[in-house]
C-alpha cells in the first residue's frame, strides 16, 4: 500500500472512530451553547450567500455579539461553531444523513481525523512509515483527546489547527524563499478563529525561527514566513469572524480580556478544590502524566531520549529545519503557561492538548528505534516482527486504556494513576460539563413522571428530551434550592465543589439516600434521589 | 550482557505496555461491585442498633454506601457537628481506606464481604448537656442581628453541617445570645460556608466565643474548613454569646457547639 493511503485510512479510522464513540457520550453543558451558536451563524452565512440580508451591524450583533457568556458567544472566535452548526445544517436538516447531535459534532471528529493525517504525513516524512503508523495510533488511541473530539467545542479542532499551523511552517522552510507560504498564515488564521490559545503559537515558532535565523546568520532568511503570519493569520481572523468587522479593535479587547480575566472554575487536583491562583506548578505535568496511556509516555521518553542523543551527535533528521526543535517548541508553548500558578486550571489536560502530537511523534519515534536496535541485536528477530511486537503492544495498551475510559473519559485515569478509583483515590478532578448525566436517563425513565432537578444538566435537558434519550413528562425543574424545592428527582453530578448539591437536596427530600448511583470504573459520577412520600 | 543492554528499551517497552494492559482492566473492575455491598449492608443490619454512627472510606464511595444503607443515616447524623457523641461506629470501606471518625481506635470486629471491610468501633461517647442547634428559638439578638442568623444544613469545607449560619454586614459584627445548660466544656465548629462564595470572597470569617469570664476567638480562612473551638465552662445554666464578624459583605459564617460533661 502507498503510504500516503496509509495515512488516509488512519485519518478515516480516527474519524469514525470519534463518529462511533462520541454516540454513547452525554451532552457537555457549554456543547449546548456551541451548538446553538453555532446554528445561528451558519444561517447568518448561508443567509448573506443567498443574499437574504446584508452585513447589517445589529443582524451581526444580535448573532455574533452580544454580551460576554451570552447566546452569541462572543467570548470564543466562530470556526468551529460555524463549522458545526453547517454541518448540522448540511447533514441533518437538508440530507438527513447523522442525528442532530452527531452532524453538530461532525466536524471536530473530521478534524481529529485531519490530525492523525498531519501527524502520519510529517513523521512519514521526516522519520519513516513506521514511525508515522505508530504516533499516529499512539494519537488515535488517547482517550482524553478522544473524548473531546467528538464534542462540539474548540479542544480538539484547536489540537488540529494547532499542529497544521507547525506543520504549514516547517513546509514553508523548505520551499523556495522566493514563494510566499500563503499556508502557514491560512494555517494560523484558521487557529485563531477557533480558539483563543493560537495565540501562543508565535512564540514556539519565533523562537525556532530565531534559532534558525541565527544559524544562517541572516535574521530575514525567511522574511515571508513572518509577514504570512502577521498579515494573513489576523486577516484570516477578521473575515470568519463578522463581529470583528464592526470594531476590529474594541473586539478584539474584549475577547482577549475576557480570557486574561477569565473566573476560575472550581478544580479538583490531588484532593483540593482549587479556585483561585496561586495553582501548583505540576498541575499540567502530574495531569497530563495521568492522562496519557503509560506506555505511550514510556515510549515518548525514549523517544525523547533518542533525540538528545542524535542532538547530540548532530544526527538528528532533517537538521536544517530542526522539526525536533520544533515539535519540543510547540509542546512548550501549548503547555508552558499552565507551569505559571496563574493560568487557569480548569478544564486541565484539554487546554494543553495541543502538546500530544509531540507527545505522540516522540513516542513513534522511541518505539521504532527500541525495536529496530532490539532486531540489529538479534538478528535473528526480523525488523518487521520486532517492530510489531513493541508497537503492537503500546497501541494495545492504548486500545485497552481507551476502552476502559469509555463513556466517561473525564473520570478515567491511566494505570499509572490506577484507573478511574485511582484517580478518585489520588482525589483526580472527576469531570466536568456535566457529560455524565446521560448516563442516568434510562433509569429516571422508569421512575414516575415528575419534575428533574438536573443539577449541571440543566442546559442539556431539553436536548436530551428532543432527542429522545428522555421521555417526555420529566421537566427540568429549575436552578439550586428552589429547583430542588419544586422536583420530585434530583441529580447529582458529583464533583468536589458539588457536594453541596448533595446537601441542598437533603434538606429539601429528608433523605441522604439516592435511588440509583451511577458509577465508571466502581466511581460514583452521578447520585440521582428521589422525594420520599410524605 | 551487552546484547541484553541493547534490548532493553524495547524489553521495557513491551513489559510496561502489557502490564498497562493487565492493570487498566483491573483497575476497572477493583472496586466491589453492588453484590458486595449488599452483603455487607445485610450485615450491618442484622448487627446495628439505631443511632449507631455509619461511615465510609474513602470519601468518595460515600454515594455507594448511602445507596445501601442511607435509610439509617439520618440528615441529622450525615451532617453531625463531629463524631464524639458516638459510642458505636459502624465503617464500611474499600481499598483499605479508613475514615477519619475512627483514627485511633481499635475495631471490635471486622469481616470482608468481597472487598467490602465492615469494621464495628466502640468507644465511650461524649456526654451532651446540651446543643446550641436545639435552641435557635431562643436565641437573644437585636432583630437585625437575628435576621442574619438562620439554622441550616451547610456546605463548610465540602463536608455537610447543620449550624447556625450568620452573615455579617461588611466590617461588622453580629451577636446572638443563647441561653444553654453547660457541663464542664463548650465545644464547636466555625467555618465558612459555600464554595462559590469562598472563591468570589477570600477574606476569612471570625466567630467569638463568651460564656461568663471565658472567651475564645475562632477566624477560618477559605480553606481552613471546619475549625474547632473548645472552652472550660462551669456546670449550669449560663448564657453564650456567640459574635460573627466579617469585613467583606456575604460572608457566611457558620457554627455549631455543644455543652459536654
Amino acid at each position: 500500500m502507498n503510504p500516503r493511503h496509509v495515512g488516509w485510512l488512519l485519518a478515516l479510522v480516527t474519524t469514525i472512530t470519534v463518529v462511533m464513540l462520541q454516540r454513547d457520550v452525554g451532552i457537555a453543558r457549554d456543547e449546548t451553547v456551541y451548538m446553538s451558536a453555532g446554528q445561528r451563524y451558519a444561517e447568518w452565512w448561508v443567509g448573506l450567500g443567498k443574499l437574504q440580508h446584508g452585513l447589517g451591524g445589529p443582524l451581526i450583533t444580535s448573532v455574533f455579539g452580544g454580551p460576554m457568556g451570552g447566546g452569541g458567544n462572543p467570548e470564543h472566535p466562530p470556526l468551529a461553531k460555524l463549522a458545526a452548526g453547517l454541518s448540522h445544517r448540511w447533514f441533518h436538516d437538508d440530507l438527513p444523513i447523522f442525528g442532530e447531535l452527531t452532524a453538530y459534532r461532525l466536524p471536530s471528529a473530521i478534524l481529529h481525523g485531519v490530525l492523525a493525517w498531519l501527524v502520519f504525513t510529517f513523521v512519514l516524512e521526516v522519520w519513516g512509515l513506521a514511525e508515522a503508523v505508530t504516533a499516529a495510533l499512539c494519537l488515535l488511541l488517547l482517550p482524553r483527546a478522544l473524548f473531546h473530539a467528538g464534542l462540539t467545542c474548540f479542544d480538539a479542532p484547536i489540537m488540529t489547527l494547532w499542529f497544521a499551523t507547525i506543520v504549514a511552517y516547517w513546509r514553508a522552510l523548505g520551499i523556495d524563499s522566493k514563494k510566499l507560504p500563503w499556508q502557514l498564515g491560512i494555517a494560523w488564521g484558521l487557529a485563531l478563529a477557533t480558539k483563543h490559545t493560537a495565540l501562543l503559537l508565535p512564540f514556539a515558532i519565533g523562537i525556532h525561527y530565531i534559532v534558525l535565523a541565527i544559524r544562517n546568520r541572516d535574521a530575514l532568511f525567511r522574511w515571508r514566513l513572518v509577514a504570512t503570519m502577521a498579515v494573513l493569520g489576523p486577516l484570516v481572523l477578521f473575515v470568519a469572524w463578522p463581529w470583528l468587522w464592526l470594531d476590529p479593535i474594541g473586539h478584539v479587547k474584549q475577547w482577549l480580556q475576557f480570557h486574561a480575566t477569565h473566573v476560575h472554575y472550581n478544580f479538583e487536583y490531588l484532593g483540593h478544590n482549587w479556585n483561585a491562583p496561586r495553582f501548583p506548578w505540576h498541575v499540567a505535568l502530574v495531569t497530563t502524566l495521568f492522562t496519557v496511556p503509560t506506555a505511550t509516555l514510556g515510549a515518548a521518553a525514549i523517544g525523547a531520549g533518542v533525540w538528545i542523543a542524535r542532538w547530540r551527535r548532530g544526527t538528528n533528521a532533517d537538521r536544517e529545519r530542526a522539526p525536533v526543535l520544533l515539535l519540543g517548541l510547540s509542546a512548550a508553548a501549548a503547555i508552558g503557561p499552565f507551569f505559571l500558578g496563574t493560568t487557569p486550571i480548569f478544564g486541565a489536560e484539554k487546554h494543553w492538548m495541543a502538546v500530544l502530537p509531540t507527545i505522540c511523534i516522540a513516542a513513534g519515534v522511541g518505539t521504532i528505534w527500541a525495536a529496530r536496535r532490539l532486531a540489529v541485536t538479534f538478528e535473528r528477530v526480523p525488523a518487521r516482527v520486532a517492530i510489531g511486537v513493541v508497537a503492537g503492544t503500546i497501541v494495545l495498551a492504548g486500545f485497552c486504556e481507551t476502552v476502559v475510559s469509555h463513556p466517561y473519559a473525564l473520570t478515567w485515569y491511566s494505570a499509572l494513576a490506577g484507573g478511574s478509583p485511582g484517580g478518585a483515590d489520588l482525589g483526580m478532578n472527576r469531570q466536568f460539563w456535566g457529560v455524565s448525566a446521560r448516563g442516568v436517563l434510562p433509569e429516571i425513565a422508569t421512575q414516575p413522571l415528575g419534575p428533574v432537578y438536573s443539577h449541571d444538566a440543566s442546559p442539556a435537558w431539553g436536548w436530551y428530551e428532543r432527542l429522545g434519550e428522555l421521555p417526555k413528562g420529566y421537566p427540568d425543574a429549575g436552578n439550586e434550592a428552589a429547583g430542588i424545592a419544586a422536583s420530585s428527582y434530583a441529580l447529582v453530578i458529583h464533583e468536589k465543589h458539588f457536594n453541596r448539591h448533595d446537601y441542598l437536596i437533603w434538606k429539601s427530600y429528608g433523605t441522604v439516600q439516592p435511588l440509583f448511583v451511577l458509577r465508571s470504573g466502581g466511581v460514583p459520577i452521578v447520585s440521582l434521589y428521589k422525594r420520599p412520600p410524605k | 550482557m551487552k546484547k541484553l543492554l541493547a534490548a532493553a528499551p524495547a524489553l521495557l517497552l513491551v513489559i510496561l505496555s502489557l502490564w498497562e494492559v493487565a492493570a487498566a482492566h483491573h483497575d476497572d473492575r477493583s472496586v466491589p461491585d453492588d453484590g458486595a455491598w449488599h452483603r455487607a449492608a445485610t450485615a450491618l443490619r442484622e448487627r446495628a442498633q439505631p443511632g449507631d454512627l455509619i461511615v465510609f472510606a474513602p470519601p468518595w464511595v460515600d454515594p455507594v454506601g448511602r445507596l445501601h444503607l442511607g435509610d439509617l443515616i439520618p440528615v441529622e447524623m450525615a451532617a453531625r457537628m463531629d463524631a464524639a457523641k458516638y459510642g458505636s461506629i459502624w465503617e464500611l470501606s474499600i481499598r483499605g481506606a479508613h475514615a477519619p471518625e475512627v483514627a485511633g481506635l481499635t475495631a471490635a470486629t471486622e469481616a470482608s464481604f468481597s472487598g467490602v471491610t465492615l469494621r464495628h468501633y466502640e468507644r465511650t461517647p461524649v456526654k451532651v448537656v446540651s446543643d446550641v442547634l436545639d435552641h435557635v428559638a431562643e436565641l437573644h439578638a437585636d432583630r437585625a442581628d437575628r435576621a442574619a442568623a438562620s439554622l441550616e444544613l451547610a456546605e463548610v469545607g465540602f463536608l455537610p453541617h447543620r449550624c447556625i449560619q450568620i452573615v455579617p454586614p461588611a466590617n461588622g459584627a453580629v451577636t446572638l445570645t443563647v441561653p444553654l445548660t453547660l457541663g464542664s466544656k463548650l465545644v464547636g465548629y466555625m467555618g465558612l460556608a459555600d464554595v462559590f462564595k469562598r472563591r468570589d470572597i477570600r477574606t476569612p470569617g471570625t466567630l467569638e466565643i463568651h460564656v461568663g469570664a471565658a472567651s475564645a476567638v475562632v477566624t477560618a480562612g477559605v480553606d481552613d474548613g471546619w475549625a474547632r473551638f473548645e472552652l472550660a465552662t462551669t456546670p449550669g445554666p449560663q448564657s453564650v454569646t456567640f459574635v460573627a464578624k466579617a469585613v467583606s459583605p456575604d460572608r457566611s459564617i457558620c457554627f455549631a457547639a455543644e455543652a459536654r460533661e
